[in-house]
């Protein structure tokens, strides 16, 4: 369709929400990239989302304040909203919409790619099992990242959920070859200061230049935001499939994306599914996350971290809970540990991570790891109950295993969970402490740790 | 006529045409100049309402659309086993010929290699009668897999007027010819069905086999026959795609298909990676070789996700009418009515609940209701089953939402995942208060028969210990354990042990992924006749300490994942050991 | 770094990627803008290779100072210099064009033109606009297409025309301008090509 576009229709019908519908269109496709030009010469992007007898639906990216019916022009221009593309994207920073904002030029492209990237053909995935280490004892130990897997972090508002991925960013970016590692950050509506404290994190460790920022921040407009993570995947499966280059995504706040998504469908008086999101928003969600992974005869890699808060920190809100049904795993946030002080506030019991029984054991970790992790997961459960517990019948009331349970969990908690945030701990560390934890049990409790590990690792206290 | 009309409007993957008016419901077209797939599912005058099976981005209004006069169909014939398909049955193999490591679109190819040879015996002569449904003759598939070569289900039969001798040929040639007052017709080893018609039987069976799946809490406790409906509904982390990949791994039939409607692409890559590594416990062979994946995962075009479940249980019926038990593994049900949502959103229906379309529970029900144990059509006589296996992803894990509330009308057993089970690292996550089994009573004859007679009291006795279990904790919620008398506190020992012991079971552990009946049995009843004996050794003055210090405790938690299938005689002494151990403690107590 | 035959090249690439009326027409008419660009080309070279060389040394000097940013700024101002040079390329051979003879073959580049226009609107019943230089061709043509009229407004740019359907629902860009526009990224690329900047 690339010759035939570049018509500019200037009977606006209507404008509601971010939607201008266009008359008398003749000649559109759908998804067709659109520019806008208001009364006062301004020129604004926006998309197709439906056309046909005669008229077309246009979603305006950059909003539709200030649009009026007479003196609007649209101009249809032929072809789908692509992302030029080349090396020189690395250390630069974008818009919300994939144009510079480091006051440099346009990127030279070596290739245009339609933002909306393809599906990833099963058959040719690759299926992710190379650990990576982020350093964060409770995300190597117990929710073990792999390159090409989607694990996002589910939190809640003022959480510490930046200082973790920004973390993941820094030290995951230090093991292997620093020339094949590459992060794309996306800020999706967050604040400003969030965006700079991530950009000045990737600055302090030297990954700038191996990093691309698209920033949308919250006082960008809000439809944009629908742009937003497929210009930074578009970056990315270039940089990973392309290039050859590990690359790690992270998206913050899908939470403000879906919102932008719910602005759209309201606004088109679609029927809406739950608490109002589109009835498609599975979908759509989809249609990021799943370009994450790995592909046969090809060196890279493309790996999500999207951030999104919980809204009331309630993980069955539509956002969180269809989220956690496309990603392989979540990494969640939990609020009273958050309240205490631990860092980073990892609620293990509602965390997993789906890859984690491929990247570990012999060979890339260690052969106890799975094993020995399950434990610590059945005591810290335990651990959690017995608490429960002790908080109605007091500490009388419990048994003597009981008490071994709580100590375990207090010393989880203490030792294992917290860290620092320049703390970057080996997987040998890391597992050094589970250890020390399931010693604090007698032997008889280690219900799901073969006897050969007990023997080599265990050390009663 | 084919229809040959124009597109007026497009949006997402519904496209309206004119010049429709030979077009029928449920016809494949072709759309657009890049030759997209497409079924038409409303005419309104000349215009057909087309949902697009590949993504519309860039389709024009004014571009062609062009009937093929077929409904949407699959090719049924030798060579599906071991393939990835789309939703549509196009092999994604091929696919990635034409467009690489993403999927492209307007490619066409064939369901399977009409070029290779296969090796033909035929079963009939010349002058014999068939009807449709006869077997003419097999070729082997794969090890695994003796393909029948049937008259086709809407084929007229007749007297054999020619066949082929033993020997290699391809799918294309003519294999045999009937003739029928007058008139002659071809078989070739393969035929089209259209997906959303069921494949005709003689009759239907009551299901009273056990699809046995190898996994403790569903053979043990919440059991499917074969030729039965089950269904898994959980929230996300629960464990539902491992629970669904064991099923297909594990369960006794000869054929599985397992469709990916709408859920992860690493996960059919996954199956696509690891069931060629694994050996069939019973048969020894890949078990990629008995298997056949459709995938349409969650960001491939939603039409072809809503057709993909009609695909897959065609190719299951096929199968089944040769005379196999063939299990349909659907992950998951509710992205397919999340499917038919936003079509008939677009075709600007009625919404009922939550916005499915008022249609949602009739097509569930159509759906279920192609499972069955049945008496294939034609010669010889032969018994088949389809098994029906979906999951429901409940959004926000609430089961009164639409569609797990209208699924449990149509489905007979109810694994139901728990989410707090999950987080606790309790997997198979399955509930076992709120899960059940319609097939209970159906199939117990055949544990009778086959394993033991006492299996469905053993059963009744330790499901009583979970339920006990369950009041009891109410208790020990408000008072905490002490509170309880050591009968009582007995109890929930043995339940514990019961989860630990034969519920929970760690499907990446080598031994412990499969169970097979016998040693289900014997794990269930070294745990009833621990509750036995611990039971008459607290009234003969042992204390629940005493019993808790057993070291037979350890080894029989320890069990499920030290004891090959093939060892289970070593089961048989811990019952002894136990038995040593337990008049230990009443010993020592009598002498005091 | 681009000699003179490379500059050729470069100019060659500009026009080839130009839709092909325009390329033919251009390449005649503009033999006297290669012969500017090539005087012009030396200079801006060496400016080019002195900003760079300033700017490598600067970079090495922040490198031992600060790991990290210096490649990246040394990276940036690499970038801002060829883009500089791209915008004088631009510049000359824009105000070639401009200036290009308006004989022979540009009337039928400026039907061309038309016909696209017309054809894209799906109407003659069109009202055309262009600048002062085309005006007469333009007038020339317009009997050609029933109802079409040439506006007495005329307007900014290098050539071409700018065709508005009489009800003034549609408006379609056909100048010179709006088609390098949508070029540029293609010809910004070939540009930088030469400069031996991508790779």
């Amino acid at each position: 369709m690339s010759s035939e576009g570049g018509v500019q229709y200037s009977k606006i019908a209507e404008i509601k929400g971010p939607l201008v519908i266009v008359d008398d269109v003749s000649n559109a496709a759908f998804d067709e990239l659109v520019e806008i030009e208001t009364g006062e010469g301004e020129r604004r992007l926006g998309k197709v989302l439906e056309v046909g007898n005669g008229k077309a639906i246009v979603q305006v990216f950059e909003g539709t304040t200030g649009l009026s019916i007479s003196g609007t022009n649209a101009k249809f221009v032929g072809k789908v909203m692509e992302m030029p593309v080349s090396r020189e994207v690395l250390g630069r920073v974008f818009d919300g919409l994939g144009r510079p904002k480091d006051g440099l030029p346009d990127p030279i492209a070596d290739k245009f790619i339609d933002i909306n990237g393809e599906p990833m053909n099963p058959e040719q995935r690759q299926y992710p099992k190379d650990f990576i280490q982020t350093g964060i004892s409770v995300i190597d130990g117990m929710i073990t990242l792999v390159r090409g897997q989607k694990l996002p972090i589910f939190s809640g508002s003022g959480m510490s959920h930046n200082l973790v991925a920004a973390q993941i960013a820094r030290q995951a970016s230090v093991v292997g070859t620093q020339d094949d590692f590459a992060v794309v950050f996306a800020a999706i509506g967050v604040q400003y200061s969030e965006a700079e404290y991530f950009r000045r994190s990737l600055e302090e460790s030297g990954a700038l230049k191996r990093s691309v920022l698209f920033l949308n921040t919250a006082d960008d407009p809000a439809i944009e935001r629908i742009i937003t993570p497929r210009v930074a995947l578009t970056v990315a499966e270039y940089l990973a499939f392309e290039l050859g280059m590990h690359v790690l995504v992270i998206l913050t706040d899908m939470t403000n994306y879906a919102e932008a998504l719910r602005e759209i469908s309201a606004a088109r008086e679609e029927v809406p599914g739950r608490k109002g999101y589109p009835g498609y928003l599975y979908t759509d969600l989809s249609t990021i996350y799943e370009r994450a992974g790995k592909l046969n005869g090809r060196k890279g890699s493309v790996t999500q971290v999207p951030i999104l808060s919980m809204p009331s920190d309630d993980i069955t809100h539509p956002i969180p809970d269809l989220t956690g049904y496309i990603t392989e795993g979540q990494v969640v946030l939990g609020r009273d540990l958050f309240r205490q002080g631990v860092y980073p506030p990892v609620n293990i019991l509602m965390s997993l991570s789906r890859l984690m029984k491929d990247g570990i054991g012999e060979g890339s970790t260690r052969a106890d790891h799975g094993e020995v992790s399950n434990q610590v997961y059945d005591a810290y459960s335990r651990a959690q109950e017995v608490r429960a517990l002790a908080g109605i019948v007091g500490k009388a009331g419990l048994t003597e295993i009981d008490l071994k349970y709580m100590d375990v969990g207090d010393v989880f908690e203490k030792e294992f969970l917290s860290q620092a945030t320049d703390e970057n701990r080996t997987i040998e560390e890391t597992l050094g402490i589970l250890w020390r934890i399931i010693s604090k049990l007698p032997k008889n409790e280690i219900t799901k740790i073969k006897d050969k590990y007990v023997d080599q690792y265990y050390k009663e206290q | 006529m084919a229809a040959e009309g124009r597109i007026v409007w497009v949006s997402g993957p519904a496209v309206k045409a004119d010049g429709m008016a030979d077009a029928k419901m449920y016809e494949t077209v072709t759309v657009g100049n890049s030759k997209l797939v497409g079924e038409v599912i409303r005419l309104t005058g000349d215009v057909a309402f087309i949902q697009v099976y590949e993504s519309t981005s860039g389709l024009k209004p004014g571009e062609p659309v062009i009937g093929t006069g077929n409904p949407l169909s699959v090719l049924l014939g030798p060579g599906i086993i071991g393939q990835l398909y789309d939703g549509i049955q196009r092999p994604l193999k091929e696919l990635s010929k034409a467009s690489g490591s993403f999927i492209g679109r307007g490619i066409t190819t064939t369901p399977v290699d009409m070029e290779k040879n296969y090796h033909f015996v035929p079963k009939v002569n010349v002058g014999d009668e068939v009807t449709a449904g006869s077997i003419i003759g097999t070729v082997q598939e794969t090890d695994l897999i003796e393909h029948s070569i049937m008259v086709p289900p809407d084929h007229q039969g007749g007297k054999i007027t020619n066949i082929v001798g033993e020997g290699d040929y391809n799918l294309d040639t003519e294999i045999a010819t009937t003739e029928n007052s007058g008139n002659t017709f071809s078989i070739k080893m393969y035929h089209k069905w259209p997906v959303r018609k069921p494949r005709p039987f003689l009759k239907r069976y009551d299901p009273t086999v056990p699809l046995l799946t190898g996994q403790r809490v569903i053979d043990t406790f919440f059991p499917i026959a074969k030729g039965g409906t089950g269904s898994i509904p959980g929230a996300f982390g629960t464990g539902k795609t491992v629970t669904l990949h064991q099923i297909a791994k594990w369960a006794d039939s000869q054929v599985v298909v397992y469709i990916g409607c709408g859920e992860r692409g690493n996960e059919m890559t996954e199956v696509l990676v690891e069931f060629p590594e694994l050996k069939d416990p019973r048969t020894g062979k890949p078990l990629m070789d008995r298997t056949v994946l459709v995938a349409n995962t969650s960001n491939m075009p939603v039409a072809a996700r809503e057709a993909s479940i009609y695909t897959g249980v065609t190719i299951a019926e096929y199968y089944r009418d040769m005379g196999k038990d063939v299990v349909l593994v659907a992950d998951s049900t509710s992205r397919w009515a999340e499917a038919l949502r936003e079509m008939s959103g677009r075709l600007e229906e009625m919404p009922a609940e939550e916005g499915y379309p008022s249609y949602l529970a009739s097509r569930l029900a159509e759906f279920y209701e192609r499972a069955g144990r049945v008496r294939a059509s034609g010669s010889p006589d032969r018994d088949g089953s389809v098994t029906l296996v979906g999951a429901v992803s409940p959004s926000g894990g609430d089961f009164t939402e639409p569609v797990t509330t209208h699924t449990m009308r149509f489905i007979k057993t109810f694994w139901a995942l728990d989410a707090k089970l999950a987080y606790s690292r309790h997997y198979p996550s399955i509930n076992w208060m709120n899960s059940y089994s319609g097939y209970l009573a159906d199939i117990a004859k055949w544990w009778g028969e086959n394993i033991n007679e006492d299996w469905l009291s053993l059963r009744s006795e330790a499901y009583g210990v979970l339920q006990r279990e369950d009041t009891l904790k109410e208790i020990v919620r408000l008072l905490g354990p002490e509170a309880l008398p050591d009968e009582e506190k007995l109890i929930l020992e043995v339940a514990r042990m019961v989860k630990i012991g034969l519920l929970q079971q760690n499907s990446f552990d080598d031994v412990d992924t499969y169970c097979s009946p016998e040693k289900q049995y014997k794990l269930l009843k070294l745990l009833v006749e621990f509750y036995k004996r611990g039971q008459k050794a607290l009234k003969e003055g042992a204390s629940l300490a005493d019993i808790r210090a057993l070291s037979i405790v350890g080894s029989m938690l320890k069990a499920r994942m030290d004891i090959k299938d093939e060892e289970v005689a070593k089961l048989d002494q811990l019952d002894v050991d136990m038995q040593e151990q337990f008049k230990s403690i009443t010993g020592v107590k009598v002498q005091n | 770094m681009a000699s003179n035959s490379s500059l050729e090249q470069a100019i060659d690439k500009i026009l080839e990627k130009t839709e092909k009326k325009i390329l033919l027409d251009l390449e005649n008419a503009n033999s006297a803008a290669k012969q500017t660009l090539e005087d012009a080309l030396p200079k801006i070279e060496q400016e080019y290779d002195q900003i760079i060389s300033n700017g490598k040394k600067e970079a090495d000097k922040i490198e031992k100072q600060i790991t990290g940013s210096s490649d990246l700024e040394a990276r940036n101002k690499q970038l801002t210099l060829v883009e500089e040079s791209i915008d004088k390329v631009f510049t000359k051979a824009l105000d070639e064009i401009a200036n290009a003879d308006r004989s022979g073959d540009y009337t039928n580049l400026i039907k061309s033109f038309m016909d696209e226009s017309t054809k894209t609107l799906g109407t003659t019943e069109v009202l055309v606009f262009t600048n002062n230089k085309d005006k007469d061709i333009v007038q020339s043509l317009i009997s050609q297409y029933p109802g079409a009229e040439v506006s007495s407004e005329t307007i900014e740019c290098l050539g071409g025309v700018k065709v508005k359907s009489k009800d003034g629902a549609m408006t379609f860009d056909n100048t010179i301008d709006a088609k390098i526009e949508r070029l540029k990224p293609l010809i910004r690329k070939d540009i930088a090509t030469q400069f031996g900047v991508v790779n």
